[in-house]
């Protein structure tokens, strides 16, 4: 009887935790953000996972041994968005479309919340870049006001929700309907 | 004999017409612009709200496929090196249609959820002269995100530049 409601009581604990960490972790403020770059970042190769901070008026991000900086001061406009992507991504997700009946339409049905986040910055020559950033929900605000904080300049302070009306160039993402 | 003649004579007028056809065709193209160098001018989208996503990848997409169809001089938006070169043609892009789409739609009906956006594409000289004018679409109908789309346009609009523009040494 005592080792069952133990087992009870285990298992309300670890659902709780379960529902809280991940929101902890969204609210996470500084630190390294494991993040994808769609597109934009001068050498770094479209799709590229790796990792994004912001260190010294910088934005620092992190690609296996290379690494790529954005001054924060020359960044003209940061933008964030909501959306989402196929849980079930990659050639998994590619193969599954030949599933019989449906089945692979039925996995295109679960998705994971993401959040974007969008930057234009000038080089030294003046010349204007964009990149766009997919992360885990809730990061991209922390991210662009720790930029704005450093020196960076935003033209919207909309909420990433209401901004929203848009995909990432993945092909697994979708907006957020 | 006369009859071998004659035959010869046919077989050499249809050779003819043949071989004519494709020159003649070849003089009926527009005349390509000079262009020593392109400067693509940041997407525009006063009319029509567009996320800030889809305009950084349109603008990143056509510099891209400029670059790839042999434009060697792309100069961005802003680029002070831009100033000096002679023949250097500008392109504005606005956007004048969008429809977001969805892909889950996409890849559970297959027949609705299309992504599609229209931008007028206007080729300037250095001193605001039009020289070229063209609505370029990009869409996804199938598979892939909705920002595919930007890379369908921006595959179209360096083709439109490709067939209107040269650069000197390389044709």
């Amino acid at each position: 009887m005592t080792s069952r409601t133990t087992t009870v009581l285990v298992g309300v604990a670890s659902f709780f935790a379960g529902l809280v960490i991940p929101v902890a972790n969204a609210q996470r403020a500084s630190g390294p953000v494991k993040v994808v770059q769609l597109t934009g970042l001068v050498g770094v190769k479209d799709n590229a996972k790796g990792t994004l901070s912001v260190e010294n008026g910088q934005l620092h991000f992190v690609h296996g041994k290379a690494s790529s900086d954005v001054s924060a001061a020359s960044i003209q406009d940061i933008a964030t968005a909501a959306d989402s992507q196929r849980a079930i991504g990659g050639t998994i997700g590619l193969m599954s479309m030949a599933a019989p009946y449906g089945g692979g339409r039925v996995l295109s049905l679960f998705r994971t919340k993401i959040d974007t986040l969008t930057v234009q910055y000038r080089d030294a020559d003046g010349g204007l870049h964009g990149a766009i950033f997919t992360m885990p929900v809730g990061t991209s605000e922390v991210i662009k006001k720790e930029l704005v904080a450093q020196g960076a300049h935003s033209t919207s302070d909309k909420e990433p929700a209401a901004a929203s009306a848009a995909s990432s160039s993945t092909p697994n993402k979708e907006q957020k309907q | 004999m006369n009859r071998i003649l004659s035959a010869g004579f046919r077989l050499f007028l249809f050779t003819l017409i043949f071989a004519a056809s494709p020159l003649l065709a070849q003089k009926s193209k527009p005349t390509k612009i000079k262009a020593a160098a392109l400067q693509v001018e940041m997407i525009q989208s006063d009319e029509i709200k567009l996320p800030a996503e889809f305009q950084v990848a349109l603008y990143e997409n056509l510099i891209r496929q400029l670059e790839k169809n042999g434009f060697s001089r792309v100069y961005r938006d802003g680029d002070r090196n831009a100033a000096s070169v002679a023949d250097l043609v500008v392109l504005h892009s606005t956007v004048r249609g969008f429809k977001a789409g969805s892909e889950r739609a996409r890849q559970v009906t297959t027949v609705s959820g299309a992504t599609s956006i229209t931008v007028h594409c206007q080729f300037t000289s250095s001193d605001g002269t039009s020289l070229l004018e063209q609505d370029v679409n990009g869409k996804v109908r199938f598979f892939g995100g909705n920002l595919k789309a930007t890379y369908d346009f921006a595959k179209k609009a360096a083709r439109v530049a490709n067939e209107n523009f040269f650069t000197p040494g390389r044709e």
